[in-house]
């Protein structure tokens, strides 16, 4: 699903984020990427994205160089990919319900299954209630589960998903991680970077640790 | 679901969320196709009636003695030298002093003591329908006034002239409306789409990494250009059309208003208006997407 080779990203006053790395995901693999605070884990996934654009080096996403994708051939792809930013970057005047919409809004997607899906995503996150409330008065934490909710609506094939649990307590942390396991099972390639080693223990996924924009790492999962 | 109705809902969105702004723009749009209609209208009508009044238009040639026959056949191969005329008539004294009993009617007995020679004889110049424009007919009554035995020419010089000058003023008001309703049409829709784009950079720079393709994002501030050119211009005109019921019911019976047949835009020139209006909006809201929404 992901191949990159030999990218590099540099920002301007000579801050390397990344250098040289190559990184093969396959197709419906759940990978973990880890690394201490500014060891460039956020940089890579907006690299895959094509929110950032590579200093130097190759990035294919789904057989496309992403780099040179344009106009509707991007939005296609980028339809297929959902993200969850460490920012979240949700709509803070509109409510829960608008933000996920958005996600599948941009296939024209039938307003009927887009509320369904809404409901159930909501149910599956513990935030029924909080339906109509504007994400601007969400806790964190809320906010959290709203951007992960948005980045799996429109059932992409890839998702990125940037610190999902930070925010979180333990039993809300399995609810989150039991979604992305379900979107995982039904066929999803997921690349999730965290801190949070309680979640990246419990399977044999391949776990990669950056370090200063250098792959320190390519490890399996303790368990099984 | 399709496109169009995912661009609606869009649009929906925008004009409610920014629906005071919005609320402006229409009203200067109306406005100013209702003043730049409102001249208009006058204009056409104006030309209207210049066109009827000169169908009207001759010009008499006074001639210091009755010519005759060769005469005649020599003035009238002079005048047609100038240009092609319509017609010529000749009248003699005689048919002058007739003339001029008939319009005298019942009083015409005041005439007995009078000689029939008294009255000069003269020429009717009917022009041609292209000899139009206050130049070209004074530019002929000259020509005709230095052709040899005339003593003067007329034609209701001051009418024309007044009339001439005032159409003249009419096309520079229309003019300069239709420039205020170029400039207020395109610059507000296009400010006020600025206004929403600028209020909104978040939201459009989300749409972008969801996926959405740039005619999504693009379309939404079209058709508001488009809906506000073309609401703007039909309560402008259906202002006018109102405007015009109400004068025309106030002032009929006889005078200016019957000499000038006031009419209203037939459906040609309506449709004209409107197409325009909502031209000049989409290249409002067009300028501004291209400038300000980067994609
Ligand atoms: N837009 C930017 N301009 C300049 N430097 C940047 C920019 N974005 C990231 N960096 C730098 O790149 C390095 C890697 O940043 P990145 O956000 O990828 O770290 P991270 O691993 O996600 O950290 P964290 O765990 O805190 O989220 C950092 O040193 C950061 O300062
Ligand atoms: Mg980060």
């Amino acid at each position: 699903m992901i191949e990159m080779i030999k990218v590099s990203r540099t920002y301007d006053p000579n801050i390397t984020a990344l250098s040289d790395v190559s990184l093969s995901i396959a197709t419906g693999e759940m990978f973990f990427l880890i690394g201490r605070s500014g060891a460039g884990k956020t940089t890579l996934l907006k690299l895959i994205c094509n929110m950032e654009t590579p200093s130097n080096g190759l990035i294919e996403v789904a057989g496309y160089n992403i780099n040179k994708l344009k106009g509707k051939d991007l939005a296609h792809l980028r339809q297929k990919i959902g993200v969850a930013y460490q920012d979240f970057k949700l709509l803070s005047n509109r409510t829960v319900a608008e933000n996920i919409a958005i996600a599948m809004e941009v296939s024209y997607k039938n307003p009927r299954a887009i509320r369904h899906r809404v409901r159930d995503l909501l149910g599956q996150l513990q935030l029924v209630d909080k339906h109509n409330t504007l994400t601007g008065e969400l806790s964190r934490g809320e906010q959290q589960r709203v951007a992960l909710a948005r980045s799996v609506a429109n059932s992409p094939r890839l998702i990125l998903v940037d610190e999902p649990t930070g925010n979180l307590d333990a039993a809300t942390t399995e609810r989150v991680m039991e979604l992305l396991t379900r979107s995982n099972k039904a066929g999803a390639t997921i690349v999730i970077a965290t801190h949070d080693d309680s979640i990246y223990q419990q399977g044999n996924h391949r776990i990669m640790e950056l370090r200063d924009g250098n792959i320190h790492s390519l490890t399996r999962g303790s368990l099984k | 679901m399709n496109f169009w109705f995912a661009v609606f809902r869009q649009t929906g969105r925008n004009l409610h969320q920014t629906w005071t702004s919005q609320l402006m723009t229409f009203l200067t749009v109306s406005l100013s196709v209702l003043i730049f209609a409102f001249f208009y209208l006058i204009y056409t009508n104006m030309l209207g009636a210049g066109d009827r009044l000169s169908d009207d238009l001759r010009l008499i040639v006074y001639l210091e003695d009755e010519p005759g026959p060769q005469m005649q056949e020599q003035l009238r191969r002079k005048i047609q030298n100038f240009d092609d005329v319509e017609e010529i008539h000749f009248i003699s004294k005689e048919e002058a002093y007739q003339r001029f009993a008939k319009q005298l009617g019942e009083n015409s007995d005041v005439l007995q003591d009078i000689p029939t020679d008294f009255l000069p004889a003269s020429i009717e110049v009917v022009p041609l329908k292209s000899l139009r424009g206050y130049n070209q007919i004074k530019l002929f009554s000259e020509y005709l006034a230095n052709l040899p035995g005339t003593e003067k020419v007329q034609y209701g010089q001051e009418w024309v002239e007044r009339f001439y000058y005032f159409t003249r003023l009419l096309t520079i008001v229309v003019l300069l409306s239709g420039t205020l309703l170029i400039l207020t049409a395109t610059f507000m829709v296009a400010y006020t789409i600025r206004l929403t784009i600028m209020g909104r950079q978040d939201e459009l720079e989300l749409l972008k990494l969801v996926g959405a393709t740039n005619s999504y994002i693009r379309a939404p501030f079209l058709i508001e250009g488009i809906l506000q050119g073309f609401m703007g211009s039909i309560i402008g005109l259906s202002a006018l059309y109102g405007l015009f019921q109400w004068i025309t019911a106030h002032f009929t019976g006889p005078g200016l208003l019957t000499l000038f047949q006031f009419t209203f835009f037939p459906p040609s020139v309506i449709l004209l208006i409107i197409m325009s209006s909502i031209c000049l909006c989409s290249i409002g809201s067009y300028t501004s997407i291209r400038k300000f929404l980067r994609i």
